[in-house]
């Protein structure tokens, strides 16, 4: 009996609730992806027909045969991957000075950038707009990239600094004594130790900077224009174009959930790390 | 292998000095050991001759040549950490032979040389295993390994036994002290361990809040501790302390405030009424039932080979220890006589031998 009335309990104080918040969350993107299957006939019926009858994958073939689309795809992942590769090599050097030298001001550069990421992206848009006109980065590769790394470089430098605390100091100096240069320990003994935190943040800065749109719009134009800026032309003053919206929508979406399926448990743990001595 | 010598060297944290003017001459081939109490910058004073620490005055030698700015990989010199520090992504093999590695030496000499240190440490079976595989003392010995496979001028170990049990301690301080005496590579050993000091080490330095108390081989700092942190320092239990005034004329004695008289062999010229500290040792009591002096015990602990017996003399608590099985009990009264020829005395203001 008593075990009866606990499950009953169970099942609405804590199953009912968290199945209603995962709908809430998955039901959107259902939604766009059966929209993205179905034929032009089916999409603007009423009453609302929940599953397509003739599915289809014309619209995936027309965006990427009739649009920029398939362009604009490439684009992005230039620009995440640049990212990646910019925000890590700034960060790992700077997470290793932040983890194991004591230096002026480090406390004070630390939180600096936990602050940059606090600012409202509008705040720093402005002036860098302006910085890559006159430096004429303005829809170029490296302008978009450079625009991702405000706030990557510091969410990374974060993240690998933990990383980095939780590799004891010991091996570096058992390395240097063995006879390497402060090079060769980051080479060979550190960085080998913290490869699971180096992807999990290459990851995070590749998902952040593929989904990220106000930087993209503001310092791309037609030459470099990613995805997310893409997917909004097809949302016209007077029509909304809701196959090709949909079927760009889940295009974006796959590598992006594919990628956090592999870093989610990783980047929880790479938060906390060295938070306690374990 | 080659001498270390440590001049005049002095450090400083900040505005904050924790070593203050240490000497000491380390000859080739020699073991010596700094122990002292936490704190006492010891450690800190390996990771100078090391290279990890800079050096804010004073001057390190090892060899000729002086090393105060040479970075450690330049130094030759091999260090076991205590948390052993074996890098953990790599085999036993690799930890030993990676610094050969670095050096760029060919592979085959690498594995002969790894193969040769893990037939001395006994672990030739586990040289595929990685870190995480083996036990503490298979980590020390393969944290050793590491060290003789260099063949390095000195070895430096920083608290290498700490982290492991009681009865691995003792063994494996065997273990390196037989070491020693096939390598005969000079060794600085940090220790906080004063019976590791007295079993291992051709020198002892005895360091205190950054300066050396005394050095000397192990049996001349218990015989004639030069002062009294290093006479409560080495031997265990400690000596034991009693505060009492010298009185020479008839046979010379120290009497204590409440009126004990302690017996002294011999006392210095003119130093009647003089304030000292009498110490001995808990090992050299004599139950003596004729001219013993009767003390309070308090506690009473068998250990099987020796037994401690806990008791205050003269109102101060004392310690002796006995071969023989003592069939006393608390509140008894046990007749005590401290040999006088093992007496030591110290000035009480100074605390320095008399």
């Amino acid at each position: 009996m008593i075990e009866r009335r606990s499950y009953t309990r169970r099942l609405i104080e804590v199953e009912i609730p968290i199945l209603l918040i995962v709908v809430f969350a998955i039901a959107p993107y259902v939604w766009m992806i059966l929209t993205s299957i179905k034929p032009q006939a089916e999409l603007a019926v009423f009453p609302v027909q929940y599953l397509p009858k003739n599915a289809t994958l014309d619209h995936y073939r027309d965006l990427i045969a009739r649009t920029s689309f398939a362009g604009s795809l490439f684009n992005s992942l230039v620009i995440a991957t640049g990212a990646v590769v910019l925000g890590l090599g700034v960060a790992v050097p700077a997470a290793y000075a932040f983890s194991r030298f004591r230096f002026r001001a480090r406390t004070g550069l630390m939180t600096g950038f936990l602050v940059i990421n606090m600012f409202p992206i509008v705040l720093l848009i402005i002036p860098l707009f302006l910085m890559m006109r006159n430096l004429g980065l303005i829809d170029t590769y490296l302008g978009v990239i450079i625009g991702h790394s405000t706030f990557s470089i510091p969410f990374a430098i974060w993240m690998l600094t933990s990383y980095f605390n939780a590799i004891p100091k010991d091996l570096d100096e058992a390395a240097m004594i063995d006879g390497a240069t402060r090079m060769e320990t980051i080479r060979l003994v550190v960085l080998p130790l913290i490869l699971p935190g180096l992807i999990t943040a290459g990851i995070y800065i590749f998902i952040t900077s593929w989904n990220e749109y106000l930087f993209a719009m503001m310092l791309s134009g037609q030459a470099v224009r990613t995805v997310t800026v893409a997917l909004q032309l097809f949302i016209g003053e007077f029509t909304v174009q809701w196959g090709l919206l949909t079927a760009g929508g889940t295009l974006i979406a796959l590598p992006v959930t594919l990628l956090f399926l592999v870093v989610q448990k990783r980047l929880v743990g790479g938060l906390t790390a060295g938070a306690v001595k374990s | 292998m080659a001498s270390v010598e440590i001049r005049e060297v002095r450090k400083a944290f900040g505005a904050t000095p924790v070593i203050h003017g240490v000497s000491i001459d380390i000859t080739d081939g020699e073991f010596v050991i700094l122990v002292g109490p936490s704190g006492c910058g010891k450690s800190t004073l390996l990771r100078m001759v090391a290279g990890l620490e800079s050096v804010t005055g004073g001057e390190i030698r090892i060899g000729e040549r002086v090393v105060n700015n040479v970075p450690p990989k330049e130094r030759d010199i091999a260090m076991v950490f205590q948390n052993y520090a074996l890098y953990p992504h790599m085999t036993v093999a690799d930890n030993m032979g990676f610094s050969l590695k670095l050096k760029n030496a060919p592979k085959a000499e690498i594995q002969q040389r790894v193969n040769r240190a893990a037939e001395i440490l006994g672990l030739t079976k586990l040289l595929d295993r990685y870190p995480r595989q083996l036990s503490g003392g298979q980590r020390q010995r393969v944290a050793m390994g590491r060290a003789i496979v260099r063949d390095p001028q000195v070895f430096l170990f920083d608290e290498p036994l700490s982290n492991l049990d009681a009865k691995l301690r003792v063994q494996m301080r065997t273990e390196i002290k037989e070491l020693h005496q096939r390598l005969k590579t000079t060794t600085v050993y940090v220790t906080h361990d004063q019976i590791e000091a007295m079993t291992m080490a051709d020198k002892i330095v005895v360091m205190h809040d950054g300066i050396v108390e005394q050095m000397g081989a192990p049996l001349d700092l218990y015989d004639r501790p030069a002062n009294l942190f290093v006479a409560g320092f080495i031997g265990s239990p400690s000596m034991n302390f009693i505060k009492g005034k010298i009185v020479s004329d008839g046979s010379p004695r120290v009497v204590t405030e409440s009126g004990v008289a302690l017996p002294v062999k011999e006392v210095p010229q003119g130093s009647d009424g003089r304030p000292v500290v009498y110490g001995i040792r808990p090992e050299h009591f004599i139950i003596d039932a004729e001219k013993g002096i009767p003390v309070d015990v308090a506690v009473v602990e068998p250990t099987g080979s020796e037994t401690q017996v806990f008791a205050k003399l003269a109102g101060q608590d004392i310690v002796g220890v006995f071969r023989e099985r003592v069939t006393v009990g608390p509140g008894d009264k046990l007749p005590l006589s401290p040999d006088p020829a093992l007496v030591h005395l110290f000035d009480q203001e100074t605390g320095n031998r008399i």
